[in-house]
């Protein structure tokens, strides 16, 4: 109950179920696309059934997106479990940064954690970092429930459309185009201190060099860049 | 694939997101301090993971223009602006390719 009167009656400075979904829409429309090249690529390897069980289960399109590479190359069981790990290897560091946001108990952050994506992890550290102090665990949790789920079903629509045949080939460019301009509009946002750009600009050039001189470890090279470029410094 | 090599990926997925979630205790300051220098250099890494293609090669001119264009109003400090300045860097990158 106490969950429900909190999402209904949002303390000041939480943002609301609307500007949420206003938010995180055109990030949607973009996931939307993606998961119907999904849908469409996945069909043959997969079939029907397990193509929409995979995005309901797995929710995420780079895994998904390396799935169905593995399996037009053949790959057997072993393959993909170990590509599931690696490239879920973000994740922890991802959730790590939210723990220390987060206020709620276990069993509400075990919810939460389905939603954690890239772009999810990035709207929810912007609501925290523009609320008042007393409300960055409120805003960050409500964020990223509420982004996720818009998210969510984007991906789940996509998919759906892209196996019943209508792949959104089209647009796949404009939607391609919108992950940069997003990721780089929150690292705007989340930078709230000087040295936290040049930060990021530190871990741009190491994830362009990774991505030259090691392209195997492409995938999760910006994460291995941001914990790298993190740990230099005193408390600021 | 069958659907229980499926569900172990799912199963592994949403293990590594619970994983620090649900486990980690809540940091001490000093990690604290750490995993706030953490977002920003991810977004700029993630930004520009998205930029390079498989082969490292850089990605089409609208989709750089429209970061150009992002990267152009960034100091804003706003999501919309940059998705503004996006919209148009791509437009003048279509046009101008």
């Amino acid at each position: 109950m106490a969950r429900v009167r909190g999402l209904s009656t949002p303390p000041p400075a939480v943002p609301s179920i609307r500007s949420i979904v206003a938010l995180s829409l055109p990030a949607a429309a973009a996931v939307a696309v993606f998961g119907s090249l999904y849908g469409v690529a996945a069909r043959g390897f997969l079939g029907v059934p397990l193509t929409l069980a995979s995005s309901l289960l797995v929710y995420s399109g780079a895994l998904q997106f390396a799935m169905v590479a593995l399996l037009g190359a053949g790959a057997a069981a072993l393959p993909l479990l170990l590509t599931a790990g690696v490239l879920n290897l973000r994740h922890l560091v991802l959730g790590a940064a939210l723990r220390s946001r987060f206020e709620s108990g276990p069993l509400r952050r075990a919810m939460l954690a389905f939603f954690l994506v890239d772009e999810t992890f990035g709207f929810a550290i912007a609501a925290g970092n523009a609320a008042e102090p007393r409300a960055v665990g409120a805003a960050t949790e409500r964020t990223l429930l509420y982004s996720g789920l818009t998210l969510y079903v984007a991906w789940i629509v996509g998919t759906v459309v892209g196996v019943l045949g209508g792949g959104l080939a089209a647009v796949e460019g404009l939607a391609g185009a919108l992950f940069p301009v997003l990721f780089i509009g929150l690292a705007a946002l989340a930078a709230r201190k000087r040295s936290h750009v040049v930060r990021a600009l530190a871990a741009a050039l190491l994830t362009a060099a990774v991505a030259l001189l090691l392209p195997d470890l492409r995938m999760i090279a910006p994460v291995v860049a941001g914990v790298v470029v993190a740990l230099p410094g005193g408390d600021e | 694939m069958s659907a229980l090599l499926l569900v172990a990926i799912a199963l592994i997925t949403y293990a590594s997101r619970a994983a620090a979630v649900v486990l980690l205790p809540r940091p001490s300051p000093r990690f604290e301090t750490i995993l706030s220098r953490i977002p920003t250099p991810i977004f700029a890494s993630l930004a520009t993971a998205t930029l390079l293609s498989d082969g490292g090669a850089l990605v089409g001119g609208p989709t750089l223009a429209a970061a150009a264009g992002a990267l152009l109003l960034s100091p804003a400090r706003s999501l919309l602006l940059c998705l503004i300045g996006g919209a148009v860097g791509y437009a003048a990158g279509t046009l101008l390719g």
